[in-house]
């Protein structure tokens, strides 16, 4: 039972770190990026290129983390910022974009199965219960994330524009806040946070070209049902992983990897605002 | 555009000596791009050395034999139009692959149409049959028996749970082994599957310690699957005796001393001390150098169905489908692996090997099987 | 015969031509090739419908695909073949695609679904199918799919005539549906969703509808493709395909069905001869290709060989659709003021976001005949008074009845068809429609749309005809409404509100940014509508004289609840409305 327990907050601390980069860009900007599992997957290359240069493992996550952010600037400015006013064409230029880094990456580095250290190896005793030690780290750091996103938003400059961005982005404009500034800190932002997400996953993972596809989809749907909140993000990922932990271990593993869509969707379709607004 | 310059070196080459007859052309469809292009460079290579071998030798009835390459982007889509190209564009004589399932699967409908004989070169499920079709890979029944008994008898182990990924290869083995399990008296107490690309283990590891087996048996798509499942074992602290069916030696390897302990089973191993086996080694480095892929368990036969190919048309006479096809299953091909005659019901007969994986990734022999027998695959061929 | 039917049957009759001839000059790579390619070019062909004209970005269109194909593969493998057997097999392929497309429909359509939402749902189900696709062991073949099913081994030939067959024809459906009237409601619901709402036309059902055909179309293709290759593989429902479908539809140029039908065409055959020889790079080309095309590009590639092909050839005139106007039956315009409730009842209508309330308890009736003012200092909830009127899921309390029904939790669309017409704040209208396309949209719920053919006229019910007279639009009808003037915008907006029938008008400032001659205009043409036509019209306004001249009775707003209501000159009059308008606290002055 407690082993149960642990799966499901443990599997939801791994939903939420990987959404959070989705989550922040489609806050404020409105739009859905579909480069969110190439970002993962370049978090996931720089975690083996940390670990094949012999380095802390620990260190691929601020790697990835800068790089992302310095990558995100530089994509906003070129390919983001013309399709503002055309949010589903964003998507389709960030599905493009996605394509064009996983074919980068298996030009470079080929599309072999590649393998980065874990910097937790081995178990942890919890109330008994043998348990991974790198999914306990990762409830660690989920709890840490929520806490300082919470912190970004709640006390910097930067997430009092955020905020009123989110909130109105012509009203913001309007008090003197440089909108096209705030968009594209945040969509650094979401790129950093999603390439150290990347990092993160990787050493219960292994690197390949598409390796962050498979989590596109499921970050899409609890962003979608959380709004614009980390506090409901928070409580998404611990509803639908927890269902995708119970209907794995009871009924089928397979149903359980269509879990969290097909859960998403349904309650999207009775309650389209999802919980933001519960 | 490695291989087409090597290709066109091959033709320069070898020109000015078979002049008067026409090439004979061997089709080689495979996964240059997509999941397959993992192994794709090394299949490639086998057949590459194995045509200049035999090219240098005065190739078949006077004739050279010339590789024409296809991508099938690793899916069936991709699979078609590689085979209309080949077949009917580029006019093949004979098909080599050591293509996935549904790549093959797709291919076989346009090899009726253009009656090509077709050579299958990778290990897979089992009972696909074709009246244009030969197997010289293992199937179901070669590879389960020496992991489970190695278990029954080593470890004592009664109680087996099984994971695979949803596909038709990880359902084949695993419901094969589950009929082997239970035939020896033996149960199974857990068999669970992950989608392909699923790569979160984490309820069926929950799973199996809850039921408490005395050893696991797995079968994943190969690559990403085999990687996350052991990692996440390994560190959810599993460590019962452990066999894989879809490891290759060069992931092993790649994922260092996480593999420590797999028990594999194959009809080639890189380690095999063998006569031919050496020779092939040496050959391979010879002709490849630095870029050299190991040979594994797809590229090994696609060598030796190659062997095969020439040998059928030699004794047939003639590139004759017809007459290739009743030929196949009479010729006999020492290679790497042993001597391999694909007359069990268009299946072959093969020595197999039981591994462990060591702790620096390398694969040690633990047993060997000689002659272990395909079993009833295709009993409509039963007598050619 | 019309224009558009002479050029859609030359274009098919020489379409049918090329496909007829073009087997005997092609090799037998190239026509396998091309016979796949075909299929699957009918396919692009309903996602641009889809997206290029309708604004659904759908990822999911190869489910559809892979629907028609294992319809063929399970049936002939598992259950028959013949004759019989493959006409089964095809009403199983048509039948389950309506009803998965029905069922996507329902989730992904309906009232307040994002467009976001709906492109995860359509990217969501080929997940899903070929999920079920692995999971169904040896009937489906999981991984491995089927293959060497009994099927139709005819020459190539008849293959290529088959499919090329069913490429022209579907195309040639699909060129008229778009230029048909019905095609300009799917591209006013590609403009303008919401405002196609508030004009009665049911935008979830006729997306749910255009999904179901879609995917009835790809569902056959599928069937063709895989009783052709037989072969089905789970990669054919898969998502890979569903945007490889939604790339060359942007490469070929979206809403211009024939640039994606081509693209796939040609880029499905110059990839087969070119993967060959650099996958990888292929791949990153196309993908570069498409982020070019996307940013730069929206259109895609054939607007620009349009554009060559229009310098090439001497200028023609361009053939502008003539609309006339017609007079309308007398409908239920005239009766609304009949019966014994009042056309529109407000009773305790609350309204609150999360902890704020804009809206609480207002209680209003409106009388037919009447001209009923809201005004009110900025933020008191004006307009979302009007929202929670002309929307069944806005309110948070209390109950609307209008004509004597509830309006319950009815959606925009259904409210218009209760008799209630709104207009908004701003004019947004439909940049790319012509003022008489416009007015024929306004009549989609009364008089509907032609599926494959173009009006001639459009009927209106009298106000509006007189409005177009008066402003002078009746003479602009093939004029784009993105060249009209801001008073022209104003009053076809009114006219396409009217154009509806409605008994109950709700007006958001009609005439704001207004001159004053147009002021007084549509002030005339207001009391006209209440006073001979027995409209109950309710109107939101700054301008107090405006207010004053036309309007019988006001109702104050502040802070979300009714101050107070009377003739002008009252509420002109009381302290309390000076105090809400200058800010002061009620109780203050209280």
């Amino acid at each position: 039972m407690e082993a149960l327990a642990l799966d499901i907050l443990t599997t939801a601390a791994i939903l939420f770190v990987v959404s959070t980069g989705l989550m922040i860009i489609l806050g404020v900007m409105k739009l859905i990026n579909f480069a969110h599992g190439a970002f993962l997957t370049t978090g996931g290359y720089i975690a083996y290129l940390v670990g094949a240069a012999g380095l802390n493992p620990w260190l691929a996550v601020p790697a990835a983390a800068v790089l992302g952010f310095l990558a995100g600037l530089v994509i906003e400015r070129t390919i983001i910022r013309p399709l503002y006013h055309r949010p589903l064409d964003a998507i389709l230029a960030t599905w493009g974009l996605g394509i064009v880094i996983g074919q980068v990456f298996a030009l470079t580095f080929g599309r072999g199965v590649q393998f980065a250290p874990s910097p937790i190896l081995g178990t942890i005793d919890v109330f008994g219960n043998e348990y991974s030690g790198y999914r306990l780290a990762m409830l660690a750091v989920a709890i840490v994330l929520a806490v300082a996103l919470s912190a970004l938003l709640s006390f910097t400059r930067f997430g009092l524009n955020a905020r009123a961005v989110i909130a109105n982005e012509p009203l913001a404009r309007g008090l003197g806040i440089d909108s096209a500034n705030v968009r594209s800190i945040t969509f650094g932002l979401g790129a950093g946070l999603a390439c150290a997400a990347g990092a993160l996953i990787t050493p219960l993972l292994s690197v390949d070209p598409n390796m962050g596809l498979p989590w596109l989809v499921n970050s899409f749907m609890l962003v979608m049902i959380s709004g614009v909140s980390f506090p409901s993000l928070l409580v998404a990922s611990l509803l639908l992983g927890g269902s995708q932990v119970l209907v794995s271990t009871y009924i089928s593993p397979i149903l359980g990897g269509m879990t969290i869509v097909v859960l998403a969707a349904l309650i999207l379709r009775l309650k389209p605002k999802g919980f933001s607004r519960a | 555009m490695k291989i087409r310059t090597l290709l066109l070196g091959i033709g320069l080459s070898v020109g000015a000596s078979a002049y008067a007859a026409e090439p004979i052309k061997i089709g080689i469809p495979v996964g240059l791009s997509g999941a397959a292009s993992v192994v794709a460079p090394s299949a490639v290579q086998a057949s590459e050395l194995a045509v200049e071998e035999i090219n240098s030798q005065g190739g078949v009835l006077g004739r050279q034999l010339r590789l024409e390459i296809a991508d099938d982007g690793s899916g069936a889509q991709g699979a078609q139009r590689a085979y209309d190209s080949l077949v009917f564009q580029r006019k093949v004589d004979v098909i080599v692959t050591s293509q996935n399932t549904a790549a093959r699967n797709a291919g076989l409908p346009i090899v009726n149409r253009g009656r090509v004989p077709l050579i299958y070169t990778s290990f897979y499920e089992g009972r696909s049959c074709s009246p244009w079709m030969y197997i010289n890979a293992w199937v179901p029944e070669q590879q389960v028996a020496p992991v489970v008994d190695h278990f029954m008898t080593e470890y004592e182990a009664k109680k087996f749970f099984l994971i695979g990924s949803d596909y038709a290869f990880g359902r084949g083995m695993l419901q094969y082994t589950r009929e082997y399990v239970e035939s020896k008296g033996g149960s199974v107490v857990g068999e669970a599957y992950l989608p392909m690309d699923g790569s979160d283990w984490t309820a069926i590891i929950s799973q199996l310690r809850s039921a408490n087996p005395d050893a696991l048996i797995t079968s994943t798509a190969g690559g990403a699957p085999n990687v996350t499942l052991t990692r996440q074992l390994r560190a959810a602290g599993i460590s019962i005796p452990y066999g894989y069916y879809a490891l290759d030696e060069g992931t092993a390897k790649s994922m260092g001393d996480n593999a420590e302990g797999i028990y594999i089973v194959a009809s080639y191993l890189s380690s095999l001390e063998t006569d031919a086996n050496k020779a092939f080694l040496e050959a391979i480095e010879k002709k490849f150098g630095s870029s050299a892929e190991t040979p594994n368990e797809l590229s090994v036969p696609q060598y030796e169905a190659i062997y095969a190919y020439a040998a059928a048309v030699e004794k047939a006479g003639s590139t004759d489908s017809a007459a290739v096809i009743q030929a196949l299953g009479e010729v006999t091909v020492e290679g790497p692996r042993g001597s391999v005659i694909m007359n069990k019901q268009r299946h072959a007969s093969l020595n197999m090997y039981l591994g462990r994986v060591a702790a620096d990734g390398s694969v040690q022999l633990v047993k060997s099987f000689p002659k272990v027998d395909p079993g009833e695959q295709c009993p409509q061929f039963a007598n050619k | 015969m019309s224009y558009t039917h002479r050029a859609a049957l030359i274009g098919c009759l020489s379409g049918l031509a090329i496909i007829a001839v073009a087997p005997l000059f092609l090799d037998v790579y190239l026509t396998n090739i091309l016979i796949r390619t075909l299929f699957v070019a009918a396919v692009v062909m309903t996602v641009d419908i889809l997206w290029g004209y309708t604004g659904v970005l759908t990822f999911g269109q190869s489910a559809f695909f892979g629907i028609g194909a294992y319809a063929c593969g399970l049936i002939f493998t598992h259950y028959g073949f013949g004759p019989g057997w493959a006409l089964a097999a095809l009403a199983v392929a048509l039948g389950t695609a309506a009803i998965v497309a029905a069922a996507v429909g329902w989730l992904a359509f309906f009232h307040g679904s994002s467009p976001l939402y709906s492109s995860i749902i359509t990217l969501a189900l080929p997940i899903v199918l070929t999920q079920i696709i692995y999971s169904g062991g040896s009937f489906t073949g999981s991984s491995s799919g089927l293959s060497g099913f009994p099927t139709y081994y005819w020459d190539l030939k008849v293959w290529f005539w088959i499919a090329g067959g069913f490429l022209v024809l579907t195309t040639t459906a699909g060129w008229l549906l778009v230029r048909s009237d019905f095609g300009r409601v799917l591209i006013a619901i590609r403009e303008n969703e919401e405002r196609s709402a508030y004009l009665g036309i049911p935008v979830s059902r006729i997306k749910t509808m255009l999904m179901v055909f879609a995917g009835m179309v790809a569902s056959v293709a599928g069937f063709g493709y895989a009783a052709f290759s037989n072969v089905v593989a789970p990669e054919m429902a898969g998502f890979q395909l569903g945007t490889e479908l939604l790339i060359w539809t942007a490469l070929g140029g979206r809403a211009t069905l024939l640039g994606p039908v081509f693209a796939a065409i040609g880029i499905d055959t110059i990839s087969s001869w070119l993967s060959g020889a650099m996958p990888f790079v292929w791949k990153l080309l196309t993908g570069v290709a498409f982020v070019l095309v996307i940013v730069l590009l929206p259109r895609g590639l054939a607007p620009l060989i349009g554009a060559l092909w229009r310098k090439l050839r001497p200028k023609r005139v361009q053939k502008i659709h003539a609309i006339r106007l017609s007079p309308a039956p007398a409908g239920r315009m005239l009766h609304a003021s009949f019966g014994d409730a009042p056309p529109l009842c407000l009773s305790q209508v609350s309204r609150r976001y999360g902890s704020l309330q804009v809206l609480r308890d207002v209680n209003l009736d409106a009388h037919g005949t009447e001209l009923l003012g809201i005004i009110g200092p900025n933020g008191a909830g004006k307009t979302t008074l009007m929202r929670c009127i002309s929307d069944g899921n806005e309110r948070t309390g209390g109950a609307v009845r209008v004509n004597n029904v509830e309006i319950a939790r009815g959606s925009p669309q259904d409210i218009v068809g209760l008799g209630v017409g709104r207009s908004f704040q701003n004019t947004n209208l439909f940049d790319t429609l012509t003022v008489g396309e416009c007015l024929q949209l306004a009549r989609y719920r009364i008089d509907g749309a032609k599926l494959f053919d173009r009006r001639e006229t459009v009927s209106l019910p009298h106000p509006a005809l007189d409005i177009l007279k008066t402003t002078g639009l009746d003479k602009m009808l093939a004029e784009e409404t993105r060249n009209l003037s801001h008073g022209m915008k104003r009053g076809l907006e009114l006219a396409m509100v009217l154009a509806t029938e409605p008994s109950v008008l709700l007006l958001d400032e009609p005439t704001a940014g207004l001159t004053r001659p147009e002021r007084m205009a549509i002030g005339a043409v207001l009391t006209r509508l209440t006073q001979e036509f027995g409209l109950c019209i309710m109107l939101i306004e700054h301008d107090l004289d405006f207010v004053r001249a036309i309007c019988n009775r006001v109702v104050v707003l502040h802070q979300g609840a009714i101050l107070m209501e009377g003739t002008v000159e009252e509420v002109v009059a009381s302290d309390l409305v000076k105090a809400a308008y200058t800010g002061l606290q009620k109780e203050a002055v209280a």
